[in-house]
């Protein structure tokens, strides 16, 4: 089942500004390898599945991911053919902010290759530009 | 351990603009301080540090106001993409002094586990270590080829070299050899779901949550 959070102080919320660089979240923390977003903006929670599922799927039982992204942020809309007014519509889905930098997938415990290619296919899910990176040994 | 040569031109214009404008010409503005003295300003090139870096190198001999000096290279600050560098801190020491710095741990070899069905799992990627300045490691590469499934690198042993010590627990997991865990796939079933269910909602009993639309 795709992520969301399980309890929520609010229903809806602000859309909020869709900017900024990633001052943290931006190197791999888990595993040897991460996805890297290029690009601001929401990832939808079927999004992160997705990739998740692709990762999963070509790595079969070998090496760890790691989902390092969450979808907090709930995404109204209203019915169609509906006038306007009348208030905000109703949550439809849940999406992940992410800033230019942020590490979205990491993997560990498999070989660069393997790595490159699963968070190839993830990459391919995501609806910005993403790279693969590797965690810094030493300085 | 390795020390390498850098040049460096004293800085007298600090600030985020003169910063920008340096980056941009292939420089990188960087800090000497240490042993009770005023701190120093200065400029590196970023390529002659990137290649530096490259090498591992933790001590770097620079060439400062035509005198030369050892310096331990204390922190990289990266950009917000974790690809470049944008400052440098350094530190004088003398050559016969203990430091504590981070060494990464690079496990080399596959293990035993791993070809039957477990996953390599590292828990700790760098140590604190305490030695001589000249002594630091640039990494700890031990072989994880003995470990079986379930099996854990201790800290214990890593093989430490000989006037090296650390304050972590000798106890503490390195690295360990897990069962993989099998992932659900429940790629059908999440498209019906997402839309209907909501989270619960802090504060209100769930009788009373259906709040909907005053229309």
């Amino acid at each position: 089942m795709a992520m969301m959070p399980k309890r929520v102080k609010w229903r809806k919320s602000h859309r909020g500004k869709i900017r900024g660089q990633a001052t943290s979240g931006n190197s791999p923390a888990y595993g040897e390898y991460g996805l890297q977003s290029l690009h601001p903006g929401w990832i939808t929670a079927r999004q992160i599945e997705a990739g998740r599922i692709a990762a999963t799927h070509f790595l079969r039982r070998e090496g760890k991911i790691y989902v390092r992204i969450f979808p907090h942020k709930p995404v109204s809309s209203k019915p169609l053919e509906t006038r306007m007014g009348k208030g905000k519509g109703d949550p439809e889905f849940w999406v992940a902010c992410v800033r230019e930098g942020t590490i979205m997938f990491e993997i560990a415990g498999v070989k660069e290759e393997l790595a490159r290619e699963a968070l190839a296919r993830v990459a391919h899910k995501m609806p910005y530009r993403c790279r693969f990176v590797k965690r810094r040994l030493g300085l | 351990m390795q020390t390498a040569q850098l040049k460096a031109v004293p800085r007298t214009e600090t600030g985020t603009r003169v910063s920008r404008n340096l980056r941009a010409a292939g420089q990188l503005p960087a800090i000497i301080y240490g042993h009770g003295q005023t701190p120093e300003a200065v400029t590196v090139g970023t390529r002659a540090l990137l290649a530096v870096l490259g090498h591992g190198a933790r001590m770097v001999e620079i060439e400062l106001n035509s005198k030369k000096m050892p310096y331990l290279i204390k922190e990289v600050q990266y950009d917000h993409l974790d690809h470049l560098p944008i400052h440098l801190d350094l530190t004088r020491v003398d050559l016969d002094e203990r430091v504590t710095v981070l060494v990464s741990i690079e496990l080399k070899g596959t293990a035993k586990g791993v070809n039957d069905g477990g996953v390599l799992e590292q828990i700790m990627n760098e140590i604190e270590l305490d030695c001589l300045v000249t002594e630091i490691p640039d990494t700890l590469q031990p072989f994880v080829t003995d470990l079986g499934l379930g099996d854990a690198l201790l800290v214990k042993d890593l093989g430490l070299p000989d006037g090296v010590t650390t304050s972590v627990g000798m106890d503490d997991k390195v690295a360990m050899v897990r069962e993989a865990e099998e992932e659900e796939e429940t790629e059908a079933d999440a498209d019906g779901e997402e839309a209907a269910e909501m989270p619960e909602i802090v504060g209100r009993v769930r009788s009373e949550e259906p709040e909907e639309d005053k229309k």
